[in-house]
């Protein structure tokens, strides 16, 4: 067994690994990070995941419910740390089994994971009071400079395969029409269908050009690429089925997702222009970095102020363009609290999930994890091009005329981890005081 | 009472609810007046579809009432109900609330100091609890709970609890419970107990915590009745006196107890409750352990005797090494305490340990074989430096001028030799603050100290003093980096070797970044820019990436004398070369270069793109994967065509969000970390007034319809509106900052040799003309929002030591913050809806503010309608927006 393996074993019994091994994880996901892109790609199938907070106890819950690494392939959306009372144990566990399983586990960063944020909402005083030190808390915070900005989410399947068991009298559902395919299904933590919906399979081209979400945007729009020479390109599709759609439903497009912990940026109109940023740095107070992790979808028109300091609220017909503009089909994101664990908006062009249940251990609240399938029709073939060369790739681009399908959405539901399996979560008293 | 009051007119309807077993009962809609009766203000509810039939008349109060939202007013009546109407418009809770603030205003005795104690104690239940026995624990617990629902409840039953010594009675039932083993009854005490510690009384608290019934009380919460499988064993650990270690004996019984309770205190608030908290608690927490350690503290430090026996554990005939040890510990700890503490105290302690020899003892402790009191060592010293940078570089200079090897030359020298990496870490960030080039003129914070600080006068050294020090130690820091010169390949790197020269490298840049002309010396006379060239190709990444940032440093500075510097070596080829190897990924050091470029291109910086172009334009026409580089040779092609196309370009992009260049700090201060943070993340930020966020909101949608970033929009090319003259001067600092930085005549000793006077007239006639601003609203609105960029600019700066600033040094405000905050649901969501963003959802906010504050904000809890309503309301609010 590695010494590798054998931190992780130890993290997961929820036991710190010595310090000079943290800074020896450090390092190595420092190495590893550096090649990933600001903005990863992913392939399907894979879990989404948003907050943890230092929940430890409840991300064991979400491994059990979705599945352990490397079996499952996760993408975490940032905010490790903070509040809760195991943020250490939790994200060092997360980046062990990012250096263990670098394919199968994808960390972007979250507005917590900074040198201010976390000095004043516990990570930093953790730190001091289990390693004595604040030597811990500087490894982890130049970790948190390197994570990824975001990621894209590509080859994901438009439909999803029903679950068979289903929690019969509750289920609560659109009625399964033939011709219909399932679209989003959410399960419980005892893996029952609790809820699904299913929509109208796409069946040809001249079908699909009349849904509604087809309209060609007007070329005036401010930030039309072809205008301002920006790095935009009508590159391949990004998923699936490449070439027009010729009457079968496997050739609907699933368009890439977009992940990111905060939402969009004015700054940005194209998934390209995130590519463009130095991302070594504490998060700024401004900026395209600053919007990405910390802004929030609202029910306004265009931007608005967010009550949050940093970052805008952005509304509706902002996702819609942005999606459109770069070929996405739905925007996932964290960052804010939902007491049922996902919340879509817009009609579906962006959802927020939340990972941590019962958040601050008062809130009340259950958590979600997102899982896109993969979509079958291209063989599970496309390769995980994180850092190869990926400009444009998941930018459907140019081509407005093909509807871009928003791909099946399995949300698994679940609650705190049960008293028996974590105990009663609380902070680790000083060792000895002199004052 | 002669009331002078004017009834408000009209009727404003009006829903009435009556808060029942903790759900908002609806009495019915009715229309609302206010009313004097004889001479008793009321505020009455008729029944709109009975109009004989009123729903409310209620005796105006002295205080209790808040406004929430735009459309509510909340208050709690005589016999403890509390009640709220919810008001159909805006306007008429306005009014009505106007009519009660000015009742209040003229009811006699409002400010009356005794006000809490000669309460109409008759209109207010009193409340007796049975003598506990655990017969009678669950009506206990029963009427605890009833009376914590409302604020008159609370009060009467924490005076009857102070009154009647009721915790002392409680707690030996908690063994007795024990005894039996009835779990049901120590989950009850546990459940009495913590409702009890929520009443958040100073005076309950600081009971609890007493020696005879602090295991009592810790032992009734160990059977918390939400785990009923688990106990905790909070008294085992409080019960272990080892725990606190005495270097040097305290003699003084109450300061021994007071550190005793302080550490329950911390262990109640980060273990026992650390779940439960509510945010009045949790200040209340906090506030009794600030004046605790205050005390603590100021006992220590003004006790000689004490001090002296300290300080002479450390004398060298002194072999006790362990002793030693806790003796750096404590002093650590205190250190760590006083970063909490106000300022003049903190200076205090300070001034008092400097005088016994403190720093003799750092001195001891960064030279210690372990690695761990090496760390302790540096964490004083940065207590020191984050309390008085400027002090501290005053005792450095001192050194220096008497002659006597000044801690920065020690520091340097461990360094070099550290191979611990978290220590070298801190050696890093010390040794930035210790030589910030920037010497602060003044100090801001007005930590002026008592006489202590005489040496501060030694901060009247002649700059060319400074500077000379400044080259010195540059010079023996960077010598490491200048020895690689010798150095043919940078393959065989050896792990720390890389580690240093990231550091070595993070330093000069900060360095540089800080003062633009002090660091010129040492980079010329050393001949450092070639060498960090050199690490350019050095085959770890993130060494290419710390001497990248170095260079876009540079960059940012657009100052002629560093342009010449990297334009002259290699540099651009390098990063060219970084770029080509990278090219097919998409990764972090790719990013960066990008980056690079692109704010090359976007501040349309001439020298670079001309001498990249002339230089390097076959390596850029083989990068096509993105435009950048199309574009810049574009854009020098314009250039020698000289369009004006291409001027107007430059003016737009000079006015965009996100380009504008780093700028000095123009006060000098080093980033002190972030104010006034202590409470929850939207506070954090919000540091603006209200019309402030208007403007700005306003200033970046204008200027996200008018471009982004690489949009060029005819509409903008067009000059914009002229403006008034005094105005002018200040704008064109703004957009021509650049200019008066390259400007190399400005207020330095250092000009720049004439070779670059060309180049830097060169850059002169770039600036865009005044009258190329924005039109007039944009521009005070943009004016207000760099005079807030300022401030981020030095939290970049600081950001640069990567270091934790003291930012709880302000504790005392936090604790204000914390108690202003105990708002009663601001419900954000509701606002958002009527908000597109010309109204801000954020002035929900801010308006709970006034309405608290007409409330009496002595009585700390008085705000709270209820607890559990209360609790209720914070979670909707986390709901609506909570954030990650």
């Amino acid at each position: 067994m590695s010494d590798l393996d054998r931190a992780i074993e130890q993290l997961r019994a929820c036991r710190l690994i010595p310090e000079s091994q943290v800074r020896e994880l450090c390092y190595k996901a420092r190495e590893l990070l550096i090649e990933e892109g600001n903005v990863v790609s992913v392939d399907a199938p894979v879990t989404i995941c948003g907050d943890i907070h230092g929940q430890f106890h409840d991300l064991m819950e979400l491994f059990r419910v979705g599945g352990d690494v490397p079996d499952t392939n996760y993408l975490f959306m940032g905010d490790f740390v903070d509040r809760g009372f195991y943020s250490l144990e939790s994200f060092l566990l997360l980046l062990c089994l990012k250096v263990r399983y670098p394919d199968r586990m994808t960390l972007i960063r979250g507005n917590h994971e900074s040198r201010q944020i976390t000095t004043v909402y516990g990570f930093y005083d953790e730190c001091i009071r289990k390693y004595g030190s604040a030597n811990v808390w500087r490894y982890c915070c130049e970790v948190f400079d390197y994570l990824a900005l975001g990621a894209i989410v590509l080859g994901a399947s438009s439909e999803l395969e029903p679950t068979s068991s289903s929690a019969n009298d509750t289920t609560q559902s659109t009625m399964p029409i033939d011709d219909s395919e399932l679209e989003t299904e959410v399960l419980n933590s005892r893996g029952e269908v609790t809820m699904s919906t299913y929509r109208q399979r796409q069946r040809s081209s001249s079908d699909a050009s009349t849904d509604s979400r087809n309209i060609s945007p007007p070329r005036d729009i401010s930030a039309a690429p072809g205008q301002t020479g920006a790095p935009y390109k009508s590159g391949a599709p990004g998923t699936g089925a490449g070439g027009d759609s010729n009457g079968s439903a496997a050739t609907s497009r699933t368009g890439a997702v977009l992940c990111v912990h905060g939402g969009l940026s004015p700054l940005i109109d194209s998934v390209d222009k995130i590519r463009l940023i130095d991302r070594k740095q504490e998060v700024p107070h401004e900026g395209a970095m600053c919007d990405l992790l910390w802004s929030d979808p609202d029910e306004i028109e265009g931007w608005g102020l967010s009550p949050r300091g940093a970052g805008f609220l952005f509304g509706g017909d902002i996702v819609k363009r942005f999606n459109h503009l770069n070929g996405l089909s739905l925007v996932a994101r964290a960052h804010q609290l939902v007491m049922e664990g996902y919340k879509e908006m817009f009609d579906g062009g962006i959802v927020t999930v939340w990972s941590a249940p019962n958040y601050c251990y008062r809130c009340g609240n259950v958590a979600a994890i997102l899982e896109l399938g993969e979509d079958a029709s291209n063989g599970g073939i496309v390769a995980r091009s994180n850092g190869e060369y990926g400009r444009s790739n998941g930018v459907m681009g140019a081509d407005s005329l093909n509807t871009v399908v928003s791909p099946g959405r399995r949300y698994r539901v679940f609650e705190a981890a049960a008293q028996d399996t974590r105990g009663m979560p609380a902070k680790k008293p000083v060792a000895d005081y002199f004052l | 009472m002669a009331l002078e009051l004017q009834p408000p007119d009209g009727r404003k309807r009006v829903k009435v609810y009556e808060l029942r077993n903790n759900d908002w009962f609806d009495r019915g809609t009715g229309f609302c007046t206010g009313q004097v009766l004889d001479e008793i203000p009321q505020i009455f509810v008729e029944s709109e579809d009975e109009p004989n039939r009123v729903l409310l008349e209620t005796k105006i109060l002295k205080d209790g009432y808040q406004k929430q939202q735009e459309t509510l007013i909340v208050w709690t009546e005589h016999n403890g109900t509390d009640m709220a109407l919810s008001f159909q418009e805006a306007e008429g809770c306005a009014v009505i609330w106007e009519f009660v603030n000015s009742v209040q205003q003229q009811l006699p005795g409002l400010a009356a100091p005794d006000d809490a104690l000669s309460d109409d104690l008759e209109s207010y239940q009193s409340i007796v609890l049975p003598a506990p026995e655990l017969g009678n624990l669950p009506d206990i617990e029963q009427m605890v709970r009833a009376a914590s629902m409302t604020q008159p409840g609370r009060d009467a039953l924490s005076k009857f609890i102070i009154r009647d010594e009721y915790i002392n009675k409680l707690v030996p039932l908690v063994t007795m419970a024990e005894d039996l083993e009835s779990l049901v009854d120590l989950h009850r005490l546990c459940n009495i107990m913590k409702s009890l510690i929520l009443l958040n009384d100073n005076t309950i608290i600081e009971t609890v915590v007493a020696d005879q019934i602090i295991l009592g009380v810790v032992g009734a919460l160990e059977y918390d009745p939400e785990f009923p499988a688990l106990k905790a064993n909070h008294r085992q650990y409080l019960a272990d006196q080892s725990r606190y270690k005495e270097v040097v004996p305290i003699r003084d019984a109450m300061i021994r107890m007071k550190i005793r309770n302080t550490w329950r205190l911390q262990y109640l608030k980060d273990v026992v409750l650390a779940r439960i908290l509510d945010d009045p608690t949790f200040s209340v927490l906090n506030s009794l352990i600030f004046f605790n350690q205050m005390e603590i503290v100021n006992h220590i430090q003004s006790n000689g005797p004490f001090l002296r026996e300290l300080f002479s554990v450390f004398d060298p005939r002194n072999a006790d090494a362990k002793r030693k040890d806790d003796a750096v510990q404590f002093l650590h700890q205190c250190a760590a305490i006083a970063k909490n503490l106000q300022a003049p105290s903190r200076a205090q302690l300070f001034g008092n340990f400097i005088s016994h020899g403190l720093f003799a003892v750092i001195a001891f402790a960064v030279k210690h074989p372990n690695p761990a009191m090496r760390t302790t060592g540096i964490d004083i010293l940065v207590a020191l430096l984050d309390h008085d940078p400027v002090m501290m570089r005053g005792y450095m200079l001192k050194a220096v001028n008497e002659k006597k090897t000044p801690l920065t030359d020690t520091l340097i020298d461990l360094l070099h030799a550290e191979t611990d990496l978290g220590v070298k870490n801190q050696l890093a960030d010390a040794i930035k603050i210790l030589l910030d080039p920037q010497i602060p003129l003044q100090d801001p914070l007005g930590r002026a100290g008592p006489d202590y600080f005489k040496v501060r006068s030694s901060n009247l050294l002649s700059d060319a003093f400074v500077q000379q020090h400044f080259d010195e130690s540059s010079k023996r820091i960077f010598q490491p980096l200048k020895q690689l010169a010798d150095r043919e390949s940078l393959n065989d790197l050896t792990f720390q070797e890389v580690t240093l020269y990231a550091h070595l490298v993070d330093i000069l840049t900060f360095f540089v970044r800080q003062h633009l002309f002090r660091t010129r010396n040492s980079i010329q006379s050393e001949n450092l820019a070639p060498r960090v060239t050199q690490l350019l190709a050095a085959p770890q990444k993130h060494l290419k990436l710390v001497a990248l940032k170095f260079f876009r440093t540079l960059i940012s500075l657009q100052d002629t004398f560093y342009q010449a510097l990297m334009t002259h070596n290699n540099t651009f080829g390098m990063i060219l070369d970084i770029v080509l190897e990278t090219m097919p990924r998409d990764n972090l050091l790719n990013s960066a270069c990008l980056e690079l470029f692109e704010f090359i291109k976007r501040e349309n910086i001439k020298p670079f793109i001309v001498h990249v172009v002339e230089k390097y334009r076959d390596k850029l026409e083989q990068i096509t994967y993105v435009d950048t580089f199309q574009s810049l040779t574009m854009r020098f092609e314009q250039l020698q065509g000289y369009s004006a196309e291409a001027e107007a370009d430059s003016a737009l992009f000079s006015q965009e969000e996100g380009s504008t260049p780093r700028r000095m700090p123009l006060n000098g201060q080093r980033w002190q970390g972030v104010k006034g943070l202590d409470v929850d993340e939207e506070r954090y930020f919000e540091t603006a007034d209200d019309d402030d966020e208007d403007e700005w909101i306003q200033e970046d949608r204008s200027s996200l319809s008018v471009g982004t970033p690489n949009g060029s929009t005819p509409l903008m090319l067009k000059p914009l509106v002229d403006y008034p003259d005094d105005d002018d001067d200040e704008d064109a600092m703004d957009t021509n900052k650049t200019d008066s930085l390259a400007n190399p005549a400005e207020g330095d000793p250092l000009n720049l040799p004439d070779v670059e006077a060309e180049a830097s007239s060169e850059a002169d006639a770039t600036p865009p003309s005044p009258a190329q601003t924005p039109p007039v609203p944009e521009r005070l609105a943009e004016k207000r929002r760099r005079d807030e960029e300022d401030e981020d600019e030095l939290g970049k700066l600081a950001a640069g030591p990567k270091r934790r600033s003291s930012t709880s040094s302000n504790s005392s405000a936090g604790i204000l913050n914390r108690k202003k905050n105990l708002s009663i649901g601001s419900d954000k969501g509701t606002a958002a809806l009527g908000g597109n963003a010309s109204a801000a959802p954020k002035r929900i906010a801010i308006n709970l503010g006034p309405a608290k504050s007409s409330v009496s904000e002595d009585d700390k809890s008085c705000t709270e309608v209820s607890n559990d309503g209360n609790e209720k309301e914070n979670r909707d609010d986390s709901q609506g927006n909570e954030d990650g």
